[in-house]
């Protein structure tokens, strides 16, 4: 068990991706749309892949804009299926990202040659070499770990975004009808989150892939919603999980000597499994105690 | 019976919505009078909620249009308020009844800006004249189906609008919560403000509500409560030989035959 250099930045990045993912994910999940989070995080894959061809490089903002776009057209697939087709969501959900899922694959593999951009990597991310790869600036300067900084930028705006919009996603969440009768536009807000998912999904894919992602999205938040029943309690609980599942995760792997993603994900899945069994009788009661803890400090 | 009157706060026009290829409201024209305490009556499936949708924007019109306060929607947001039928909701959402009637101040707030100490007094009034103060901080999926339409009614109360559509309110409301309710609607009219409610039950409609909407698929009646709420326009609004617009089992069926059942 080592806890050096190496292992604070993993496990900080980790977390903070995972806190991103947890706060947005949150309100996909209260909006019955978790799916629609797998989803966009699949089909921004061939956004990733031609913005890759565009720019020749995995970082940078074209990147960001190419698969945000991706992602933004695939809610407007899937939003044009279920409004204007009438298709159920599912299936719009379903024919809408197996569909630009499966172009970004055909283009990886094409492309294979003439790219290096790796199917694993794009898939399932490596956070091991967070720490190796450094952003040096034109001067030469070692500026630190480059994903570590775009976890950062990521956090603060998703952090910025729910907290600026709270209101508009809490009523929209919950009465999109009512909020569209006070002039709220629904429509933004649910562009606006997708914006969010699919830029977080691409600031993270190198990370933890672009699998794994979905899991950072829906499980913390379903794990916290068998906890609480209040909104920003919720998201605390959510952004809580998001550390301890990054802390967990690392050593998990480092003990079993696997990916460091794949054991954040595990591990995530723990929580909720606990929880669940936990939630039949123990939480009802755990959360009855306390209530009566506090109502006899009152 | 279409009554139609000068100066109407509600004013539909010739309005036709359908859902896909199936049309759900033909021809409706009708005008309300402003502070009256409205009742829209008419079987499942008669288009009652459509047509409050359709006047608050939330289902496009194939032609017609509404006007409120003798204005588009959009320029009198503010003065008007839906409750929208409880069931339209999941009540498992993470929040307790006080956040939801919150909700109803923030239009008045508009962007970015966050309820404070003012709006959170004004939802504990709200919550107080549906006389559910006491279960402010409860979470909602801990509520009894009436204990939610009475959060519902407050929310509306927090816009404080002039002109209120509400869609069932009374759906799992006991009988004694149901007259106080009434009573609230019956203050609020006094004041001027305009009460739209969908209704079921007939035999009640004639004494709370000053005017009567009766409609089934197109509008049977329109007019104050004395004169339409008649045998004739019952039996048309829920049985008996309806138009040639729908299949006239199906219809039949959803009376279940007996005109005055809903
Ligand atoms: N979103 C919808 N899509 C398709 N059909 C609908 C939709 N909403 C309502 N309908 C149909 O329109 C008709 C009128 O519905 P509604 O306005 O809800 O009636 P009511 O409120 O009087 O019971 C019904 O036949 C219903 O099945
Ligand atoms: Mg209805």
């Amino acid at each position: 068990m080592s806890f050096d250099q190496n292992a604070f930045i993993i496990i900080l990045t980790g977390s903070m991706i995972a806190i991103s993912c947890g706060l947005l994910g949150a309100f996909l999940m209260l909006r019955k749309m978790a799916m629609t989070g797998d989803a966009i995080s699949h089909a921004v894959l061939p956004g990733i892949v031609i913005a890759f061809l565009i720019s020749g490089s995995r970082h940078g903002l074209t990147m960001v804009i190419g698969a945000g776009l991706v992602g933004l057209i695939a809610t407007a697939c899937i939003e044009y299926l279920t409004q204007k087709v009438k298709l159920q969501s599912d299936a719009s959900i379903g024919i809408t990202f197996t569909s630009l899922f499966a172009i970004g694959i055909i283009l990886i593999t094409f492309l294979a040659n003439q790219i290096d951009l790796d199917q694993d990597c794009v898939l399932y991310g490596e956070i091991a070499y967070v720490p190796i790869d450094l952003w040096i600036t034109k001067a030469g300067t070692i500026m630190g770990p480059r994903t570590t900084y775009l976890a950062v930028i990521n956090l603060v705006l998703a952090i910025a975004f729910v907290s600026l919009f709270y209101k508009e996603l809490k009523l929209s969440t919950f009465d999109p009808e009512f909020a569209a009768t006070i002039g709220l536009s629904t429509a933004g807000v649910n562009y606006g989150l997708m914006g969010m998912v699919s830029y977080t999904t691409v600031s993270s894919f190198e990370a933890v892939g672009a699998i794994l992602v979905v899991a950072l999205l829906v499980v913390p938040p379903a794990t916290a919603f068998l906890w609480t029943k209040n909104l920003k309690k919720l998201l605390t609980v959510t952004a809580i999980l998001g550390v301890l599942i990054s802390f967990l995760g690392y050593y998990l792997a480092y003990l079993l000597n696997s990916s460091i993603a794949g054991a954040m994900a595990s591990v995530a899945g723990v929580f909720f499994f606990v929880s669940v069994t936990l939630n039949r009788h123990q939480i009802p009661r755990i959360k009855s105690k306390m209530r009566r803890l506090r109502e006899e400090m009152a | 019976m279409i009554q139609h009157i000068e100066n109407p706060v509600v004013e539909v026009h010739d309005l036709m919505v359908s859902y896909g290829q199936n049309p759900v409201l033909w021809n409706v024209d009708l005008s309300l009078p402003a502070g009256s305490l409205v009742g829209i009556l008419g079987p499942n499936g008669a288009g009652k909620s459509t047509l409050i949708k359709a006047i608050m924007g939330l289902v496009e019109a194939n032609s017609g249009y509404s006007k409120l306060f003798d204005q588009e929607l959009n320029q009198v947001r503010n003065k008007v308020s839906y409750v929208p039928q409880r069931e339209s909701v999941d009540w498992d959402f993470p929040a307790s009844a006080l956040d939801i009637v919150m909700m109803g101040t923030y239009h008045h707030l508009g962007l970015l800006k966050r309820p404070g100490k003012k709006e959170k007094e004004l939802a504990m009034d709200c919550l107080d004249k549906v006389n559910m103060k006491n279960f402010a901080g409860r979470q909602i999926s801990e509520l009894s189906g009436g204990q939610q339409q009475r959060v519902f009614i407050a929310r509306a109360l927090a816009q404080q609008a002039e002109l209120y559509f509400m869609d069932e309110p009374f759906a799992g409301v006991d009988m004694s919560t149901e007259k106080a309710l009434i009573e609230l609607f019956r203050e609020m009219t006094a004041e001027g403000k305009t009460v739209i409610v969908v209704h079921h039950d007939i035999y009640s409609a004639g004494k709370y509500f000053d005017w009567l909407i009766m409609l089934n698929m197109h509008l049977v009646a329109s007019g104050p409560t004395a004169e339409v709420l008649t045998e004739e326009l019952l039996t048309k609004t829920y049985g008996g030989k309806l138009s040639t617009l729908a299949d006239l089992g199906e219809i039949i069926k959803k009376s279940g035959f007996n005109p005055l059942k809903d």
